[in-house]
């Protein structure tokens, strides 16, 4: 099972903790009991690298609870190098689009009490 | 199946409301069995839509709205799915009376959380999202969308300007719809220039937080027949999924649930996109209207966004999209909104439009999503 504390522990190691269909080869980033490709039920853990490209993202000025302090940040979403995989997450001290073009290189750093963190390379 | 028939539709008005959940339930709930022209004691059964209840002290609505009804026997129904409840209730209503358990039954959608401020809304509803990777990270709703669009104006070389003329759009038909809660003419400079909540989404971009409620009621066709000549068929519904979180979607700028239920939808009803005469669509921010009418099938991917320009999609254009003035000025009580898309088509497609009237309307078509689309349903109707 992928909990989220082995997750955050690889989060924090700059890796992305997923899980490989044994039967097909599949990889998921969250925890699902069936393969999503083929329904196998086996999987096993695999620790990717967690440097990508920036898709898209969006810079929060009006934040949830517990985020008033990081204003203005940004949300994340990035390609994996290393998978089909997508991963999203916090980025800090994004004040304009300026500051992040699409394409942007990008790597998970760690987890913290904003989630996930994604900082530039 | 037995053919489903609408015969009654209500609705509060939308906006800042002083009175209780229940009661908003209620008053939308007397208004459509009014409308019906039916007593409460014909309803067989009952599904209530409503995501936040906890804000205003009252979770469990069903057995509460029944036995204010005066029918405290009947069994209800009370359905979460963020805000695609509405369309998902209707669905369970509507598939319950396909199947011949009831000949009557009352969907009733409600929300109340303006009186908990804009804080305990932003973080309430991010609770909708897949938590860990979105609102646990710092993504609010509008954050969500706002990184489709940034993804959809880098692929199709479109502007927040165009995003701003489908605020200005809806803004327009809410002026002629006397219960929505924004009604107000507004102009793409307004849009530019309001404040940024997530880049590039201002808060023109963003529809409101409302409270409000909106009920039908749906009848096997032998009890429509029977009752009234002024009655609406449903000849389509379709149900869909997606990736809980935007990272695992193929396309940052489509909605896979809205592509399955969509499907599901025009094969039951045997007709295609092009046979809609007008449709509510889930406008809950700018963006997904052009996503929306792009995988509902009205425009090809990435096309949407010239037929706003070109004005296609205005009030008796090509295709009518939001008569009502959609999610964006009609507004969006979140428990409510896709019953209140069925109220909108009943009104349309039984002449009680009045100015928002869509000319020689035959053919509505609803669309209603939870969160980013996690969960969605489509619906087809057609006048008798």
């Amino acid at each position: 099972m992928l909990t989220k504390e082995e997750f955050a522990n690889n989060a924090k190691l700059g890796k992305v903790l997923t899980r490989k269909c044994t039967k097909c080869g599949h990889h998921h980033l969250v925890t699902t009991y069936f393969c999503q490709n083929c329904g196998n039920k086996g999987f096993e853990n695999a620790v990717i690298d967690g440097k990508g490209s920036i898709v898209t993202y969006t810079i929060i000025t009006v934040p949830p609870d517990g985020y008033e302090e990081y204003v203005p940040y940004a949300w994340v979403v990035m390609n994996l190098d290393d998978s089909e995989l997508r991963i999203s997450g916090f980025m800090a001290d994004i004040k304009s689009p300026a500051d992040l073009p699409l394409g942007t290189r990008a790597r998970i750093t760690g987890y913290d009490q904003r989630g996930i963190i994604i900082e530039k390379q | 199946m037995e053919k489903v028939c609408l015969i009654g539709a209500g609705s509060t008005k939308y906006g800042k409301l002083e009175d209780s959940i229940t009661d908003i339930a209620l008053q939308a709930s007397v208004d459509a069995i009014e409308s019906a022209g039916i007593g409460p004691k014909e309803i067989q059964a009952g599904y209530i839509s409503n995501v936040f209840g906890i804000a205003d002290k009252q979770v469990h609505l069903g057995p509460v709205i029944m036995s204010n009804l005066g029918i405290p026997e009947v069994p209800s129904l009370s359905i979460e799915s963020a805000c695609g409840s509405g369309s998902v209730s209707f669905r369970e209503a509507y598939a319950n009376v396909a199947a011949g358990f009831y000949d009557v039954v009352l969907a009733t959608g409600v929300e109340k959380v303006t009186h908990t401020g804009t804080e305990w809304t932003t973080t309430y509803f991010s609770y909708c999202s897949d938590f860990f990777y979105e609102g646990g990270a710092g993504a609010s709703f509008p954050g969500l969308f706002a990184s489709m669009a940034r993804a959809y104006l880098a692929e199709f070389k479109a502007t927040e300007e165009d995003l701003a003329m489908v605020a200005v759009k809806n803004h327009d038909n809410g002026l002629l719809n006397p219960k929505a809660h924004l009604r107000k003419k507004i102009t793409i400079d307004d849009v530019m220039k309001s404040a940024v909540v997530a880049s590039p989404l201002k808060l023109y971009d963003c529809c409101p937080f409302s409270d409000g409620g909106s009920a039908v009621i749906l009848c096997s066709e032998k009890f429509a027949k029977a009752h009234t000549k002024n009655y609406v068929e449903v000849i389509g519904s379709g149900r869909g999924g997606s990736p809980a979180a935007l990272q695992g979607r193929d396309h940052i700028t489509t909605i896979p649930s809205t592509r399955i239920a969509a499907q599901a939808a025009y094969k039951m009803a045997g007709i295609s996109p092009k046979d809609v005469d007008f449709a509510e669509v889930h406008d809950c921010f700018t963006i997904a209207e052009l996503v929306d009418t792009e995988d509902l099938g009205f425009f090809e991917k990435g096309k949407a966004v010239e037929a706003v320009r070109e004005g296609r999609t205005k009030l008796n254009g090509d295709i009518s999209i939001n008569p009502s003035g959609g999610l964006k000025s009609k507004g969006h009580p979140i428990g409510a909104t896709g019953i209140g898309q069925v109220a909108e088509v009943f009104d349309q497609l039984t002449g009680k439009a009045g100015d928002r009237t869509v000319k020689d309307a035959k053919i509505g078509l609803t669309h209603n999503f939870g969160a980013t689309g996690a969960s969605c349903a489509v619906h087809i109707f057609k006048s008798v």
